[in-house]
């Protein structure tokens, strides 16, 4: 009896899944199809166009070289700024590092009053749109008369980075036991040197992880730096930029090749270093 | 209690905020014995391992291990050793490396230090795992490397929070024998802390019941189990039945006189027993055939163990009562039936309510 009944309810339910299968295929082919059409191509026509030959941009390219890697690097505009950006996404991503490891800390293993705040004021700067913050710092640089300054810069992408260091040192930080800590401590480890030894050398790849992030973010930093930045802090974005208003410079090609590069090669960095994390 | 040696709870009080979570413990472990706390969870047993850890300073109270105050010490100044239930191995270190843990602190020479590294591996049978990391090695492996890392640096006292709780029962027996050799070859002194009253008996000299944040028991497992203080003790480590006893006469010579189902019988008496009293009757104490005290009620649920066969027995004015009888010959008891179980009153127990 009630096999007979049960039959043309299973066969209804299989229709039904078959139905929705073809909807997510469906679904699924079309994103693939946006991501392939306005992420992948353009990086990739990129790339291309930057062993073309032509003193000029266009489409297929006439001749082929390295032609632009060589005016790239041949030309102090631009390595100038890829120093300038060295010198700001460096510090960047130390202090970053140095500010977001102690604040871990102190909301993890510490019985300080209000030590959950920590963390919600550092990954608060995320929410900010980048415009507004951008005018709000530029008051407050001029303020304190650190505006268009090295100093200032390397502040300002800091405040960017440190939610970034702050999100995955916690996450990892979470994972980690305290009595990895206490075994260290009745081991006869002292506070510091349990911390030191055991707990930030197991969180370690966490941080490293979040302190390349902080450097692809000021590498990166496109937005902020218009505002604030001043003569002497020509970073390689705000140098495409300029670049691009003059006209489109073919070398640009080449440039976003190599950043495209080396991001890749840091993100993967930052993927692999995750995963060795607790 | 004059002796510096073992270790003393000397009075000891934990209190968060409102809340008592341990209330003026008092124990003394002598050098070289296992003494487990056992107790349900929300007990206190973990809070007292953790004071004498130094995890938690008591707030009032003193712990003294061989002579020496050490409750405001911190725990890197104690001498004590420490497994944990979750292992608590320090992922980036071989097997070899985490038990040298506490020899490098402690600047042991090189040498001496890789010696008794090797002896400990060897001790624990992990010899040939010296250089796998805790990632590579089953929770066994993990927590004998927990056990020799705690041991290495011959701490005066090992401590050991429910280390066998994450481990499958095959394992947990095997360990079970484990540590009761190192036990016996290393002549540690040893506190345990278990909810499984079965460790409990495998492994220990001496047991402390504890319950509500109170130490409610303290002695040898037979006393315990045999001649429980009270009703908890009773019920909790004999799994026995108490059965509320409503009054009692006193007969002298350790005897009283108590009613039960309308009949009259004499049992033993506990010599703590003073106001409200029950009967401690274990569930393999009944038999179906008449002779000694006698209880009826109706039974609710019959179970097959094999040799054996629980019943559950609902009788009026003394509630659920299991018995574990001879399997074969109960098999004509039914569900839902009214049955009478008889026993021998001189094996039961009249104790503190």
């Amino acid at each position: 009896m009630s096999g007979r009944q049960d039959t043309p309810f299973r066969v209804e339910a299989g229709v039904s899944r078959a139905r929705g299968d073809r909807i997510a295929r469906f679904a699924g082919g079309a994103a693939l199809a946006l991501v392939v059409t306005f992420m992948l191509l353009p990086p990739l026509l990129i790339a291309v166009l930057s062993f073309s030959g032509d003193p000029y941009l266009s489409f297929p390219p006439e001749s082929w070289g390295l032609r632009q890697y060589e005016t790239l690097f041949s030309t102090s505009q631009w390595t100038d700024a890829i120093e300038t950006s060295f010198r700001v996404a460096v510090p960047v991503a130390l202090l970053s590092v140095a500010i977001a490891v102690p604040a871990i800390f102190a909301a993890h293993r510490s019985r300080l009053k209000g030590r959950h705040g920590i963390l919600v004021a550092g990954i608060a700067g995320l929410i900010v749109p980048i415009s507004a913050y951008a005018i709000a710092l530029y008051g407050v640089l001029s303020q304190y008369g650190l505006l268009g300054t090295y100093e200032g810069l390397v502040l300002a992408h800091t405040v960017l980075a440190v939610p970034l260091v702050l999100v995955i040192g916690e996450a990892a930080m979470t994972r980690i036991p305290i009595e990895l800590e206490l075994a260290a401590m009745t081991a006869g480890a002292h506070r510091i040197r349990a911390w030191l030894g055991i707990t930030l050398r197991v969180l370690s790849p966490a941080v490293l992880a979040g302190g390349l992030l902080a450097f692809i973010t000021s590498f990166d930093e496109a937005a902020l730096i218009n505002f604030i930045s001043g003569s002497g802090q020509t970073t390689l974005p705000k140098a495409i930029l300029e670049s691009a208003r003059l006209g489109i410079d073919p070398v640009i090609t080449a440039i976003a090749t190599l950043l495209m590069l080396a991001t890749s090669v840091l993100v993967a960095g930052v993927i692999l270093l995750r995963r060795t994390a607790p | 209690m004059t002796t510096d040696a073992g270790l003393h709870i000397d009075n000891v009080s934990k209190h968060y905020g409102q809340t008592i979570a341990l209330d003026r413990a008092q124990l003394g472990v002598r050098e070289g014995e296992l003494v487990t706390l056992l107790g349900p969870s929300g007990s206190g047993k973990t809070t007292l391992l953790r004071i004498i850890a130094g995890f938690e300073t008591p707030t009032a109270g003193e712990v003294k291990l061989r002579g020496r105050e050490i409750s405001r010490l911190s725990p890197a100044e104690r001498g004590v050793g420490m497994v944990f239930q979750q292992y608590a191995l320090f992922p980036h270190m071989t097997a070899a490396e985490n038990v040298a843990y506490g020899l490098k602190v402690r600047r042991w020479p090189a040498a001496k230090r890789e010696k008794r590294v090797a002896e400990l591996l060897e001790l624990v049978g992990l010899a040939e795992r010296a250089n796998h990391r805790p990632k590579e090695l089953s929770g066994g492996q993990q927590q004998r490397v927990a056990l020799a890392r705690a041991i290495a640096y011959e701490p005066e006292v090992l401590l050991m929070d429910e280390p066998l709780g994450a481990l499958d029962r095959t394992l947990r027996l095997e360990m079970e024998e484990e540590i009761r050799r190192i036990h016996r070859n290393q002549g540690t002194t040893i506190v345990y802390v278990t909810h499984d009253k079965q460790e409990a008996l495998a492994l220990s000299d001496r047991i402390a019941i504890m319950n509500n944040a109170r130490l409610v028991a303290y002695g040898h497992p037979e006393e315990l189990y045999y001649r429980p203080s009270s009703a908890f003790v009773a019920k909790f480590f004999a799994g026995a039945n108490t059965l509320p006893v409503s009054s009692f006469s006193l007969n002298g010579s350790g005897r009283a006189t108590v009613s039960l189902c309308g009949e009259r019988c004499e049992v033993p008496i506990a010599d703590n027993v003073d106001g409200a009293a029950s009967l401690v009757v274990r569930p393999r104490s009944f038999s179906l055939e008449p002779g000694g005290a006698r209880i009826t009620g109706r039974v609710r649920e019959s179970l097959l163990f094999g040799e054996e066969r629980e019943i559950h027995l609902e009788v009026d004015g003394l509630g659920k009562v299991n018995a574990l009888l001879d399997a074969r010959r109960s098999q004509g008891v039914e569900v839902g039936s009214e049955l009478s179980l008889y026993f021998n009153a001189d094996e039961s127990l009249l104790v503190p309510a």
